[in-house]
Order: structure tokens, then C-alpha cells, then sequence
């Protein structure tokens, strides 16, 4: 086995880490103050397309515990005074998990059948994260401006999906099992 | 042959096993989280602060362009309507003029009143400038972040002001950042009077755009476009600052209209009106408490 070059190490370690410093960047940027109409509504749901698309593409780059710290961070950065801490990052699990144990359904089918995926697992978030602040703070929150999120958000996914998706392993059979799930030899990851 | 056939097909349900227990030990790591954060509110409050330290610089390095793109758009934009702009302007210059010049008088009366009645004033307040660095809105929360703390003096529990109004009080403070909840939180009581008829009232955010009136003694005199004002009661805020107008009284609920524009706040002033501490720095409500003995209170 040949010893790589740095440019070899830098490029895998920058594989390794760009899902996660991508999903980092839209955490930090549903922080920030856009003042654009509708887009500033979706922004706190845009890590869960982020999670989705590379739990498709590279489940293995984004471990469990990596979604679990920055569901926690999302909840502390955005959460009001008595907001469950942990709640997004119990969603984004069982997000990736989804993916993972759905891959068959999920990788190298119609972009279509991908969007529905997300629409049905997102609508599963929205819910999650609704039913747990509702019981956690026992006040009658209007779940309104959450389906108004969940809406925007669905809009917004073809538009941000496949930009996302160019990150992906270089060769589909070429990667860890876990990555390719139930994908047979052949098929590709779209 | 088949013994390491075997062993795969064992190495491979370990796998599997290990798998679904990884998938089950982050789901109870996630609730784990959650328990804690319920039975130790100061634990998550310090993380919270830790978090916001931590992040409020990289967000000042995303808001200033985006703040300099919006004002750009916004530019555009009002140059289309300048005409029409400058004159509703030069109107307005004129009618505040005339009230400039009452306000002058009345001050001037005030403070003659006031030497003779040996009125004792209430504590001076100082103001802290501040730019929003972050948005801290959601379906489930009303806030901003702030890019100043402990550091210059701020507090939790004071109030947050802008232009035209009340914009909501300090909930969290870090060494360089904090964080308002806007009056419109659900979380947010405020102590006011009805301006007009200086009737006291508690102000309640709903998430909703609109405000909630609640506990007024009689329900009756409240009319639409009355204006709302900060009591002082509970003794952390200033009173008399205006908060907003009676836009909707129906039965049994009176709907404020807050005078400040949440979606456009790019500055706000933090005001430290010398009295702070009533309001825990944990507590989720500020509910008017009595003030502890030795305080100043108006």
C-alpha cells in the first residue's frame, strides 16, 4: 500500500468532513437575520433537508452522534427558555435512520420519489418536534406557522437537493456497506 | 469454506445487532438530553449562554453583509417612492414641530410642578446600543440575538427599546452576546396601562403577530387605538415606555398591534435602568414579583 500524497489526504479528509461542516453552516444559518419573505420561515428546517440528502448520499460521512451534537446545538442556539434541548437532534436520528432502513426506495429512483420521501419524513419532524413542545411546555401551541415552515421547506427542496447531492462517494459500489444499503450492484446513487 | 462462511454471516448479524443498538442508545442519549434539560434548567441555561459566546461572532461575520444586501434592496426600492416619500415627510416635519414645541412647554411646566411638589424621580436609565446579530425565530419562539453582554453591563430582565416602542426584555446574557425574547413570545408577561385611561393590564405574547390584553379590571373602557405603556410595576422597566395600540376589541379579548417592526430591526437600544436582578435570570416569565427590600422603586 503506497503512502498517499497530502494533496490525497487533504482531499479525503475533506470528503470526510464537508457533510458535516455543511450541515454546521445551515444550523448556524437558521440564526441569521434574512429578511427575505418565506425563505426566513423555512430556515430552521432547512438542517433536516440537509440530514435527508446526505443520509442518502453518505450516511457514513454523517454518524449518528455527529447529528445527536448538532441537534443539541440547533435547540440551544434556537430554542426559547423552556424548549425542549434535544428534541431536533432525536429527529434527526430517526430521520437518518429512516433513510438508512429505506434506502431501496430511496437511491436511484426518480428525483420525484425522493421528494415524496422527504415530504413524508419531514412532515414526521414538523410533528416530532410539534407534539414534544407542545407536552413539554403544556401550552396550546398553534401548529400553524410550523406547517407554514413544513410547506415552504418542501418548495424549497428541488432547489437545494440536487446542489446537495453532488456530494457523494466516487464510485457507489466502492463504498462502505452502510452507504450502500440495500442498493443492489449497478445501481447508482441517481 | 463454511466455517468462514459462517463467521460472516455471525460478523454480519453482530453488525446488524450493533447497528439497531447504535440506532437505540442515540435515541436514549436524545431523551437523555431532554430530562436533563427539564430537571436542570441552570445546566441548559449555562450551555445555552456557552453556545451563544460561541456563535455570536461567526453570525456577526453573516449579518453584516446580508444586512448591507437588505439595505441595499431596501434603497432600491424607496427610490421609487422618493417623491411621494419627501412629501408625507415634510408633513409630518410640520406636525411634529407643533408638537415639539407643546412637549417643550409641558416639560418646562413639569419640572416647575415638580421642584414644587419635591417630586423624587425615579432612577436614572442608560442606554446600551446594540445590533441584532441573529434571528431567533421559529414556530415555536420570538427572539434576536444580540452582539453585546455581560461585559458592557447588560442583564436579564431589562428591556429592550427601539424607535418606535418596546421590542421585549433581555432573557439570556453571555460574556459578548444575549438574547431578547420579543414581546410577541409566548413566554412574554409584561405589566402595562391602558395610556388613556391608566388602567393596569398584563401585556401576553401568543407567537402570533398581534398581543394579547389580559386582566384588565374592567374590559369596557379599552377602545380601538388606545395606546399601551410599560407600567414599571415589577420595577425592571422604565415606565411609560409605549408598547402598542388596541387594534381589536372583541368579547372577552383585546388584540394590541406592537408598535415595533420585528421583521426590520437591525439596531435596538438595551436599557439599564439601574434595578435589575428581580427577574431570575433562569426564569421563563417575567411576572411582576414584589421588589426585595432596599430596592429603588418609583
Amino acid at each position: 500500500m503506497r503512502t498517499d500524497s497530502t494533496l490525497a489526504i487533504l482531499d479525503r479528509w475533506g470528503r470526510a468532513a464537508l457533510p458535516g461542516t455543511v450541515l454546521l453552516f445551515f444550523v448556524l444559518l437558521t440564526l441569521a437575520p434574512l429578511r427575505a419573505p418565506y425563505l426566513s420561515d423555512a430556515l430552521p428546517l432547512l438542517p433536516v433537508l440537509v440530514v435527508f440528502q446526505f443520509s442518502l448520499a453518505t450516511p457514513e460521512r454523517l454518524p449518528g452522534p455527529l447529528l445527536l451534537l448538532m441537534g443539541i446545538l440547533l435547540d440551544l442556539l434556537l430554542g426559547g427558555p423552556s424548549a425542549p434541548v434535544g428534541v431536533s437532534a432525536l429527529g434527526f436520528i430517526l430521520v437518518r435512520a429512516a433513510v438508512i432502513s429505506n434506502r431501496r426506495y430511496l437511491v436511484g429512483v426518480p428525483f420525484l420519489f425522493q421528494w415524496i420521501g422527504f415530504c413524508i419524513l419531514c412532515w414526521g419532524f414538523v410533528a416530532l418536534v410539534w407534539a414534544f413542545t407542545t407536552l413539554w411546555t403544556w401550552a396550546a401551541i398553534d401548529p400553524v406557522p410550523a406547517m407554514l415552515q413544513y410547506v415552504v421547506v418542501i418548495v424549497i427542496y428541488p432547489l437545494l437537493a440536487p446542489l446537495l447531492a453532488r456530494v457523494r462517494a466516487r464510485d457507489p459500489l466502492n463504498v462502505p456497506e452502510l452507504s450502500r444499503g440495500s442498493a443492489r450492484p449497478g445501481e447508482t446513487t441517481l | 469454506m463454511a466455517i468462514r462462511d459462517d463467521f460472516e454471516v455471525v460478523a454480519g448479524q453482530v453488525r446488524t445487532v450493533v447497528q439497531r443498538f447504535a440506532l437505540g442508545l442515540l435515541v436514549i442519549a436524545a431523551f437523555g438530553v431532554m430530562l436533563v434539560g427539564k430537571a436542570d434548567t441552570v445546566l441548559v441555561e449555562h450551555a445555552r449562554v456557552l453556545a451563544l459566546d460561541v456563535v455570536s461572532p461567526v453570525l456577526e461575520g453573516i449579518a453584516r453583509p446580508v444586512a448591507y444586501a437588505n439595505r441595499a434592496i431596501a434603497d432600491l426600492r424607496e427610490f421609487a417612492s422618493l417623491r411621494d416619500e419627501n412629501a408625507r415627510l415634510r408633513e409630518e416635519n410640520a406636525r411634529l414641530l407643533a408638537w415639539q414645541t407643546a412637549a417643550r412647554r409641558l416639560e418646562n411646566e413639569n419640572e416647575g410642578l415638580r421642584s414644587l411638589a419635591k417630586f423624587r424621580e425615579g432612577p436614572e436609565a442608560s442606554f446600551i446600543t446594540a445590533r441584532l446579530v441573529g434571528d431567533n425565530v421559529s414556530a415555536y419562539v420570538r427572539g434576536a440575538l444580540l452582539n453585546v453582554g455581560r461585559r458592557v453591563g447588560v442583564a436579564p430582565g431589562q428591556a429592550v427599546v427601539t424607535g418606535e416602542g418596546l421590542a421585549g426584555r433581555i432573557a439570556e446574557v453571555g460574556e459578548n452576546s444575549s438574547r431578547v425574547l420579543f414581546v410577541t413570545d409566548v413566554n412574554s408577561r409584561l405589566p402595562v396601562l391602558v395610556e388613556r385611561t391608566r388602567e393596569r393590564a398584563i401585556l401576553a405574547g401568543d407567537n402570533s403577530p398581534r398581543l394579547r390584553l389580559t386582566l384588565l379590571q374592567s374590559i369596557a373602557g379599552v377602545q380601538n387605538g388606545d395606546r399601551i405603556v410599560t407600567s414599571g410595576h415589577g420595577g425592571s422597566f422604565p415606565v411609560g415606555i409605549p408598547v402598542g395600540e388596541v387594534v381589536e376589541t372583541s368579547e372577552g379579548s383585546v388584540r394590541v398591534r406592537p408598535f415595533t417592526d420585528f421583521s426590520r430591526l437591525e439596531f435596538v437600544r438595551v436599557v439599564d435602568y439601574g434595578v435589575t436582578g428581580l427577574v431570575g435570570s433562569g426564569a421563563g416569565t417575567a411576572t411582576p414579583s414584589a421588589p426585595p427590600a432596599g430596592v429603588r422603586v418609583r
